[in-house]
């Protein structure tokens, strides 16, 4: 049949912005049904009926063309990326969809936005990126655990962190570590393999991952290759981290004074004269006293100095990074390979962190009807870690000795403490002895591997099946030398010991895609399972008495003082379903559900179904609206549904003995765990409404979401007596509510040469307990974070402070009692009335407002971004610190130099006590302790230049680009402590936010780097 | 078409297959635990859990140091010093006790976790070999009789002061607990209530232990758990009785010198002196002496000592020894004083030696104008002697206090003899509520049945 006007036309189709060429364009004739698609060279030929014909060609991400043949036969097009947002590719649970057609809310990172950032896991770089996610990185050590909040806290005694998916593989984020605080096992992912990441938050979007949703999901879609030419990138990067705050504690010659204060002031009190030999001022300050002793003699001769022992916790921490990507293909064959080696000391001394990655990510067509693919992530991290905040051997502490102690011993020279010196000195363990003579290494190698093959039966309809498996390997070696031997008695000839974990997690999803278009409707199904098991095994080992301390390893220890072996297991069995609805571009509809078994739960309730809906309506598709340039689109989008959570450890519901109660050699066993038969998943409930829009040509485009969140059953640790023998259950008791709006607005302020582009997000949650049943819930340091009915979890619940008597310098409490008639006791207490106080909330460590802006100016070859973020409204406890050093010389300890507005009789109107030493006063737990935790911080800097092509192709490459760029150089802030991001690691669990225990600030880094592309 | 027929075919296989192949894979059991139905089966789950009742006894918030070191710091005032941070001790310390001191709340937790333990043996001593049950009740009697006598003279008004009918003192749980319901919201039982449970669990655990039990309960440990009992009833004829028949039995003798009573694992192998009647054993692998933990120092001059040397012994007390008393040299000093008894990392936590029943028989005497096993003043001398000190002439009750306050000086007496002897701490008398430890907090909380101690 020959067609006598019909023109056949060629070309090749490119990228505006690199020139590369872009294979699986469409290239349709408008009007018609014929097509073609270019490619893997990104050429095309199409025949079209006349030269009056118009080509579309369209590509996802990228502004579509219309061009009229005209009588060109060659027609050669370069697309344009589209920076309108609402055209991008979003990654769904078991699927994609294009960011317009979206009912449920689903938040995206490119990871380009994120790149080359230097920090050592991808949660971490986060912060700030997605409306509605709070995260905070906790403290400065590398590699530990991030906590991140996705639309409050929705839990109380099972976790609140969100459900983290690489590839389509749920993976292992919880603490593995034996040492210190929680460890991150994301850190085991280079970053700069992610080409984007999803953050689930609302149910619509959630409900497909089910019983695992409710703290929202966090799915991660790894680079894979493009067909056509073979780029290859290699990145380096070098800098210097250095710690980004300090508290100011006194000098020597401030603590002489305060103590001798404080002691005097104690001997008044306790009837002694100051001269007498057993008074607390001749045990400060006489021949042989503390200042004598713990100066090493020097107090009061001219070798008395002022030592800042605080400023030895911290030291400047080179990094560097070198990367190298490559990618490429066939129309066929594609593929993805990079490699990184990322090398990270620590602000903090002996805190040292190294990582070799590597990644292949391959797919393969090996048939029209089948697609095979594989993606491998391989890693090696190794961690030197520092221990808990808690422990005497945190650097930190040393903030607490004694300014007067010299660094060194000098009858030995040797590191204060050290033997053959005396250990007893300084006032505490020293924690560079632990530095020095002490290490404790992780090793963790990972495995991240995920095969997928594809089968599409018709245009339509495709099976997808993926087996994932995430192994973690893990070994940790501790060994702690004789000069050790203060902090742990048991190191008096040598502490070894070694822990070996393995994590084997096992996914498979297994699923049928069918997407249909039927004239004006469009249909898409998802229907499908998965299983995942997951097997964690613990062997650990100890030994003591080594013959020296050449001798590290256990084979050596002549007592092998300790060991175990232990296993855990817990596994999912999903059945999932999702139908979308899309009626003439303008009417969208998704239904989903998913049925979960786990084997958390017992047989009475082991299944839960978790169904969720949602709607959405592009007003600006209808007709008055269709060509309004300023409000150029506008969607309205509501979604219900249900999902669950059952982070709440392995076999909860289980009556239980465990037999790890031998005593001296003969084996014994205890009950351990009251049981609970019909316990069940948490369930939370969510709507959510939200608007999408975009002005001025979409220029400046955004959303706003208004989200409640209702979590009933909530998975408690429930108290009950003690007398029973036991401290909790966990129960299904008690519901909780969370609420909240989200914005975010993206714009571009101007386009052409000069490019200035901003991004704005900001998230206000209120986080509500409405119920627990009258369950005290309480915990963190000192038992000062609570979860009560009416108040948002974790608030700060402790006596008021009302400051100073004027005229003795007692501390002050409110007594906030009731009185007969139903009002509050404003009168006060003084320290020995402190039991009489009631305890009120005075504080809410969860933070109202959490925000982030980004700026991005490109001119020429020059790139520029700044990056800010922030909370405000949430409270911090820095009672673990102000306990011991803002405690009115309670202790020997070094105290803040806030402590020198001590009241005195000259000084009678401050709000600092009289300082009493061996005395309580005002050093109780109370809202003295708690302070603003709001900041505001310049989180990113980065600036950068490509070199012009033309000098740049004469050296043979395709890209230079050389950077500086820099973290957390600047914070904004009103708290008294180290670092407003803070989260210690002692005591921590769900609820037991906002605390500060000598926790290690964060790094301010400060780095630059160079990019060549081949 | 025949081709997509075939794959349709393969896949709707491949999904049945997965969809129906893993339910019974939810089906998991721990592997480190086992079901409490299934824990109390035979005479062996019986015996081990007997062994977990110890583990629990030797936790360091009961026996482990907890009651000792209490006992120390809430009845000392001038003798010793607290200079360490643990907020909880130096509270104790300066009797200014927060409803949530950590000492008391863990103490009253892990004590009756420990009594748990035990209800839980009581409950199946008919699965218990015949030949054993005698034994294993006795030990578990034994335990949970300490337990609830250790309980109420800390967290009670002490015997006879005020009405023992009313006073509140602990409550009594008897049997194991499976699930929660409204029985396990336990009020006090009086003070009254509780001795008389404490010396019907004591009485029979004498009657059913044997003479040797190894590292276990014995009838002497009970005799001398029972002495202390009747001492703080003042029931002088009891104490000296039951102290008489430890004495008499000859299963202990006094060692010298002095010092070969401590440091059990550093010169002794972990092994106890034969004065011990009964310990905690502490070894490497399991169990640690938290009386070492706040009393011990690292000493270097006698390796394998540690300790965080939070409790310093002051002037006062060292000036109350007689010239050339031994015990007078056993403390070390490096910027402070410490005494030498607690110094051995790994070393027994000591919780009756003979030496007590000597001095507890001497004041029993004394008191009753008797001789029962021997005079005050032969038993006096017997510990002066051991002690380089010269024989006294005469024994008079101050004489005979006074050297039990040095012989036993830091082994956990000092609260309880001041109470029973009615003397002042410091300025307050020995009936003060600060002088009593609260209710914890947590347990006020959840228990609504409880009621606080007066001053709380």
């Amino acid at each position: 049949m020959v067609r006598a006007q019909e023109v056949r036309v060629s070309g090749q189709v490119t990228s505006a912005e690199d020139g590369s060429m872009l294979p699986g364009v469409s290239v349709q004739v408008k009007g018609t049904t014929s097509g073609t698609q270019t490619d893997a060279s990104g050429n095309y030929v199409i025949s079209v009926p006349s030269s009056n014909s118009v080509l579309v060609f369209s590509f996802v991400g990228l502004v579509s063309q219309e061009i009229t043949v005209g009588n060109q036969t060659v027609l050669d097009v370069a697309l344009a990326s589209d920076l309108r947002t609402l055209s991008e590719v979003v990654v769904t649970g078991f699927g994609s969809q294009i960011k317009r057609d979206l009912t449920g809310n689903i938040a995206q990172v490119k990871g380009q936005d994120i790149e080359n950032m230097p920090v050592a896991s991808v949660d971490a770089a986060l912060q700030g990126r997605a409306a509605g996610v709070y995260i905070n990185t906790g403290s400065g050590k590398l590699g530990e655990a991030v906590t991140v909040r996705i639309r409050g806290n929705s839990s109380i005694s099972a976790s609140s962190q969100p459900l983290y998916v690489i590839d389509g593989t749920p993976v292992t984020t919880s603490d593995q570590g034996n040492y210190g605080g929680e460890t991150n096992p994301l850190a085991d992912i280079n970053p700069n393999d992610i080409e984007s990441i999803e953050i689930l938050k609302d149910a619509s979007a959630g409900a497909i991952y089910g019983s695992r949703a409710a703290n929202g999901v966090v799915l991660i879609t790894t680079k894979r290759g493009k067909a056509g030419k073979t780029n290859v990138s290699i990145n380096y990067q070098m800098g210097v981290s250095e710690a980004t705050r300090r508290v100011r504690f006194m000098n020597a010659e401030e603590y002489v004074n305060f103590f001798t204060r404080a002691a005097n002031t104690r001997d008044r009190i306790s009837g002694y004269d100051y001269d007498d030999p057993d008074s607390y001022t001749q045990y400060m300050l006489g021949p042989g006293g503390f200042l004598d002793y713990y100066s090493y003699g020097t107090f009061g001769t001219p070798q008395q100095g002022s030592y800042d022992w605080q400023e030895q916790a911290f030291q400047k921490g080179p990094m560097q990074q070198l990367d190298f990507q490559m990618n490429g293909g066939s129309d066929k064959t594609r593929f993805f390979v990079s490699g990184q080696y990322l090398n990270q000391t620590g602000t903090i001394v002996g805190n040292n962190l190294d990582r070799i990655s590597g990644r292949m990510n391959l797919d393969h067509k090996a048939y029209n009807w089948l697609t095979v693919g594989l993606s491998m992530g391989l890693a090696r991290t190794n961690n030197r870690r520092i221990p808990g905040d808690n422990a005497f051997s945190n650097p930190m502490q040393m903030a607490a000795l004694t300014p007067l102690t010299p660094f060194t011993d000098p009858e030995t020279g040797l590191i204060a403490g050290t033997p053959p010196g005396d250990v007893n000195l300084p006032l505490y363990y020293n924690p560079l002895l632990s530095v020095n003579y002490a290490k404790f290494l992780q090793v963790s190698y990972r495995n991240l591997t995920s095969a997928y093959a594809q089968v599409n039966f018709t245009p339509d309809l495709r099976f997808r099946s993926e087996l994932g498996i995430d192994l973690l390997n893990q070994n940790e070696e501790g060994y702690y030398q004789s000069q050790t031997v203060r902090n742990i008695a048991t190191a008096s000839n040598g502490l070894g010991n070694n822990y070996s974990t393995f994590v084997t997690n096992y996914n498979t999803n297994n699923f049928l895609t069918y997407d249909k278009l039927l004239g004006l409707h469009e249909i898409g199904a998802t229907l499908g399972m998965s299983y995942q098991q997951s097997q964690t095994k613990r062997n650990f080992v100890e030994g003591t008495q080594f013959p020296s301390n050449s001798y590290q390893k256990i084979a050596s220890a002549a007592t092998k003082s300790d060991g175990s072996s232990s296993e855990t297991n817990f596994r999912f069995l999903s059945y999932f379903l999702r139908v979308n609805y899309k009626f003439s571009d303008k009417y969208l509809l998704s239904v989903s559900g998913r049925v979960d078994g786990s084997s958390r739960f017992g047989s009475n309730s082991r299944y839960g179904f978790f169904p969720a809906v949602s709607a959405g309506w592009v007003l600006s598709e209808e007709n008055f609206l269709k060509n309004n340039n300023t409000l150029s689109f506008l969607k309205l989008r509501a979604s219900y549904g249900l999902t669950g959570n059952s982070e709440i450890g392995d076999f909860p519901q289980l009556g239980l003995y465990s037999g790890d109660a031998g005593y001296a050699g003969a084996a014994g066993q205890r009950p351990s765990q009251i049981g609970n038969p019909d316990l069940r998943w948490e369930e939370t409930l969510q709507a959510d409404f939200g608007l999408d829009f975009g002005l001025l040509n979409n220029r400046i485009n955004g959303e706003i979401d208004y989200y409640v969140k209702n979590t009933s059953g909530l998975l408690l640790n429930v108290n009950v007596p003690s007398t029973t023998g036991f401290l909790s259950q966990v129960r299904n008791i008690g519901k909780l509510e969370n609420k909240g709006v989200e914005l975010v607005i993206n714009t571009q302020n101007t386009v052409g040469a000069f490019k200035w582009n901003t991004s704005f997000n900001v998230g206000s949650n209120r986080n509500k307990v409405t119920d627990i049943q009258g369950q005290i819930i309480e915990g963190g340091v000192r038992s000062m974070s609570r979860v009560m009915e009416g108040q948002p979890v974790g608030v700060f619940y402790t006596v008021e402070y009302a400051g100073v008597d004027p005229n003795n310098g007692d501390a002050l409490f409110y007594k906030n009692t009731e009185n007969p008639d139903g009002s509050v006791d404003r009168s006060t207490v003084t320290n020995a009335g402190y039991n009489t106080a009631q305890r009120v909330v005075v504080g809410n460590p969860n933070p109202k407002l959490v925000g982030g802006i980004t700026n991005t100016i490109s001119f020429k070859g020059i790139d520029f971004s700044i990056f800010f973020n922030g909370v405000s409204g949430n409270a911090i406890n820095f009672y673990g610190v102000g306990q011991y050093s803002s405690a009115n010389g309670i202790y020997e300890d070094n105290q803040t130099a806030d402590q020198l507005n001590a009241w005195t009789p000259e000084n009678p109107n401050t709000d600092v006590p009289e300082a009493r030493f061996y005395r309580s006063n005002g050093n109780q737990a109370s809202s003295r302790y708690i302070y603003d935790g709001s900041y505001l911080r310049l989180r990113t800097l980065t600036l950068g230049y490509t070199l012009p092509k033309s000098l740049t192709s004469r050296i043979k490459t395709e890209r230079v680009r050389v950077y500086l760029s820099g973290l957390n150089l600047a914070t904004f802030t009103n708290y008294k402590g180290w670092d407003p991001e803070v989260r210690t690691d002692y005591n921590a669990n769900t609820y037991a936010m906002g605390n500060d225990f000598y926790t290690p600030p964060q790094p301010r880094t400060v780095l630059v780097g160079i990019n060549v592309g081949f | 078409m025949k081709k997509t027929i075939t794959r349709y075919t393969c896949l709707l296989a491949a999904s049945f297959l997965l969809l129906t192949a893993c339910d019974s894979k939810l089906d998991v059991l721990p592997t480190q635990t086992i079901d409490e139905s299934t824990a109390l089966s035979t005479s062996r789950d019986v015996e081990v859990t007997l062994i977990g009742c110890y583990d629990g006894m030797q936790d360091v918030d009961v026996y482990g140091g907890a009651f000792q070191v209490a006992s120390e710091l809430l009845g000392n005032d001038v003798e010793l010093n607290f200079g360490g941070t643990f907020q909880n001790l130096l509270e104790l310390f300066n009797k200014q006790i927060t409803t949530a001191n950590s000492t008391a709340t863990l103490t009253w937790n892990d004590s009756y976790n420990t009594i748990n333990r035990c209800n839980n043996v009581l409950s199946a001593l008919d699965v218990v070999d015949e030949d054993k049950r005698a034994r294993i009740e006795g030990e578990a009697r034994f335990i949970r009789g300490s337990l609830f006598f250790e309980l109420v003279r800390l967290y009670a008004r002490a015997w006879g002061d005020g009405d023992n009918n009313l006073n509140p003192g602990i409550p009594l749980v008897l049997t194991p607990t499976r699930g929660v319901n409204e029985d396990n919201y336990p009020a006090r039982s009086s003070v009254a209530a509780v001795y008389a449970q404490v010396l019907d669990d004591l009485t029979k655990a004498k009657q059913l232990l044997p003479a040797s039990n190894t590292i276990y309960a014995t009838k002497n440990a009970a005799s001398a758990q029972l002495s202390r009992v009747y001492l703080m009833q003042g029931n002088y004829a009891g104490a000296r009785d039951e102290a008489n028949a430890v004495i008499e039995s000859g299963r202990q003798r006094l060692v010298t010198p002095f010092s070969s009573l401590f440091f059990t694992y550093l010169t002794n192998g972990g092994a106890n002196p034969e004065e011990y009647i009964f310990s905690m054993i502490v070894t490497q692998q399991d169990g640690s002496n938290a009386i070492n933990t706040y009393f011990g120092v690292n000493f270097s001059a006698i390796p394998g000592t540690s300790g965080r040397g939070d409790i310093r012994v002051l002037p006062a007390h060292l000036n109350l020894y007689e010239a050339g008393d031994v015990r007078r040299n056993f403390f070390v000093t490096t910027n402070n004083t410490f005494t030498q008894k607690h110094l051995d990392t790994f070393g027994n936590v000591l919780l009756f030696r003979l030496a007590e029943m000597y001095l507890t028989r001497a004041e029993a005497n004394f008191r009753l104008s008797t001789v029962v096993g021997a005079t005050p003043l032969e038993d006096l001398n017997r510990i002066r002697t051991r002690a380089g000190l010269g024989a006294a002439t005469t024994a008079t009750l101050d004489a005979i206090l006074r050297e039990r306050q040095l012989e036993l000086a830091f082994e956990g007496h000092r609260l309880h003899d001041w109470k029973r002897t009615r003397r002042n701490i410091g300025t307050r008398p020995y009936n003060s509520p600060m002088l009593i430890l609260p209710i914890p907090q947590r347990e006020m909380d959840v228990n609504k049945n409880l009621v606080q101690n007066e001053g709380y």
